[in-house]
């Protein structure tokens, strides 16, 4: 299975177009990081000494508005706040602080999706090439059975996924520390999880941010992966991967403000960010509940091209 | 002679046409089997079929005893081929190319590689890409690929297709040498006759999906009986009186005379008969037959039986 898998790297690696890839990540995060540095410039003196007071001030508007409010997902909302705050005053823990590495390594998870759109076009065309080569028959015919061989590719486009990601987090860590320099006290940041508040060391926050942030990007990899098993398509499956990735998360939004069904959507589940910080898109929807949907469409997916792929004839 | 290829009652059926009709042969171990049909009549599924590619419909394939349905791994480990065309990952080197294929196999090493590659002729170019190899070169490139694992079969889909002559005779060589040095049994499709009279030991006749005749290649093309051209005039007397006094006599017009198929020991007894018709008799010249000729012969006389 190394060997499988070792070729299936050689395979991407030896192509110019990976390069030009992560040469592209590369770029953004330091455009983004420069912008980022000369914009920022003006905010830095707002980082207040006196932030305790503002913080009490802060709860008692909040606890305001709990008494007032009738929905239950803005009232958990409220608590949840109000709940930090608390707890920053206690531990005298400030809740400002300046721009540094790991706000900037937190700002660049939103390139995970950038990440995420490389991943689906090596994903999608991981089978799909090896039929549009011809290779596929030369493959085919050592004495490795096909699930073998389909496994190895699906394990290299999650290595690839991961190396993206590492790249991301890696390089804009660095870049980071070169711009905005490291913070003088390493602040914790503050989990808030079924009424309690706890800390967490700042990267592995970050490390896990960017592990659920990166599950949107699996699933619509794993998605492409099928297509390009089933179609042996690879633009159908770099096509609509995308399309998915960049309006299903709006589409699904708003079927989700009439249907109650929206929570069946693959993408109202994609983002567990929102059990952990922020509200759920539907009411009644929790952790466990997305876990197993997400599940069940990697299973679908996967049983999907594992079947195909098993039972095709080989005849281009 | 030990077989070590053994097809029975394979069918094919896609999508409710029947494109393999109940196929059975046997490929015996250093021996050169010709595939011969024209394009469309199933030699390229046939042989999808045997190296797995495709699925049986009915029927079982084995090589070297193992089913390629229930024990896939084992029988095509004994297996090298090229189905068609040689692709090969054109933006890797051909010895990475091989480095590639190598890695799927147990037990192959670099030394192993190296040999490969000086065998097919390849050393001084093996380090460049693939895309500015030409035909030629790729066909031994794909050669190379099939010999790493030193299969007991070796399967070739058109194999010179493409080729100048050279590359043919080269290629010609090489298999009549495996088959020979290493005893392998070599299964190679073409529908260039000349070119499988020269190769093949055996060959296996195909059309339309089935397999209408196997035979020694010798065999094939003198065939039982001999064809002979007799230079006579008038021809048109000599072709009625054939037809009338002899009608199980296939006879026909030629540039010369007329043509029929007879035993060389008939030919005296023929020549009797046109002296005492008053046809005058100017030479007598054995026809030897083309594969062609055969080909075309055996596939219409098949093909008319199966219509009655």
């Amino acid at each position: 299975m190394i060997n499988l898998i070792r070729n299936e790297l050689m395979k991407i690696f030896r192509r110019p177009g990976t390069y030009v890839m992560i040469a592209i990540l590369v770029v953004i995060v330091s455009v983004t990081g420069i912008f980022m540095k000369y914009n920022l410039v003006e905010e830095e003196p707002n980082v207040t000494e006196e932030w305790k007071p503002v913080l009490q001030q802060e709860n008692e508007a909040l606890k305001k508005q709990l008494e007032s409010s009738p929905v239950k997902l803005e009232q958990d909302y409220y608590k949840k706040q109000i709940a930090i705050n608390e707890y920053r005053i206690e531990h005298d823990i400030p809740f400002r602080e300046k721009y540094n590495v790991w706000s900037f390594v937190k700002d660049s998870s939103e390139l995970i999706l950038l990440a995420g759109l490389f991943t689906i076009v090596v994903s999608a065309g991981i089978v799909a090439s090896e039929f549009n080569w011809g290779t596929i028959k030369l493959l085919l015919i050592r004495p490795i059975n096909r699930s073998k061989i389909l496994l190895s590719k699906y394990l290299t486009v999650l290595l690839f996924a991961l190396l993206m990601v590492g790249i991301l987090f890696g390089f804009s860590a660095l870049l980071g520390a070169l711009l905005f320099g490291l913070p003088e006290q390493t602040l914790p940041y503050l989990n808030y999880f079924n009424g309690r508040v706890t800390e967490q060391h700042i990267v592995v926050y970050l490390i896990n941010y960017y592990g659920l942030g990166s599950i949107e990007m699996i699933m619509l990899s794993t998605m492409a992966f099928m297509i390009s098993s089933v179609f042996r398509n690879s633009s159908l499956a770099i096509g609509l991967s995308l399309f998915l990735m960049f309006t299903g998360g709006q589409f699904t939004a708003l079927l989700s403000m009439k249907f109650d069904w929206a929570k069946y959507i693959l993408f109202a589940n994609t983002n567990l960010m929102q059990y952990i910080e922020g509200t759920p898109l539907l009411e009644g929807m929790t952790m466990t509940f997305s876990v197993i949907m997400l599940i069940i469409y990697f299973v679908i997916f996967q049983f999907l091209a594992f079947y195909v792929f098993k039972k095709r004839d080989v005849a281009a | 002679m030990e077989s070590i290829v053994v097809l029975k009652e394979v069918t094919k059926v896609i999508k409710g046409r029947t494109i393999i009709d109940n196929i059975s042969f046997e490929v015996n171990k250093g021996e050169v089997f010709g595939f011969l049909g024209p394009n469309g009549a199933g030699k390229t599924t046939t042989i999808r079929m045997i190296v797995g590619l495709m699925d049986i419909t009915s029927g079982d394939i084995t090589i070297g005893g193992s089913s390629i349905k229930m024990k896939f791994e084992d029988a095509v480990g004994h297996v090298g081929a090229i189905v068609e065309n040689p692709e090969m990952y054109k933006f890797l080197s051909g010895y990475q190319n091989l480095i590639h294929y190598a890695r799927m196999v147990k037990g192959i090493s670099k030394e192993k590689i190296d040999e490969t590659v000086k065998l097919v002729g390849l050393s001084d170019r093996i380090h460049d890409k693939v895309k500015t190899y030409s035909l030629g070169m790729r066909q031994r490139l794909g050669l190379a690929q099939c010999l790493l694992h030193d299969p007991k079969v070796l399967i070739l889909d058109e194999p010179t297709n493409g080729l100048d002559p050279a590359g043919i005779r080269e290629i010609r060589d090489y298999i009549r040498r495996l088959a020979r040095e290493r005893n392998m049994a070599v299964i190679v499709s073409s529908h260039i006759l000349s070119e499988m009279e020269m190769m093949c030991d055996r060959i296996g006749i195909i059309q339309n999906g089935r397999l209408i005749d196997v035979q020694m290649i010798q065999e094939f093309v003198h065939g039982t009986s001999a064809s002979f051209e007799f230079e006579v005039i008038p021809s048109e007397k000599a072709i009625t009186l054939l037809n009338t006094n002899f009608p199980k006599i296939p006879v026909t017009h030629s540039r010369n005379g007329i043509t029929m198929e007879l035993a060389k020991d008939e030919v005296p007894a023929m020549v009797k008969v046109f002296v005492e018709e008053d046809i005058q008799v100017f030479g007598i010249r054995e026809v030897s037959k083309t594969l062609e000729d055969r080909f075309l012969e055996v596939t219409a006389e098949k093909g008319a039986s199966d219509h009655d």
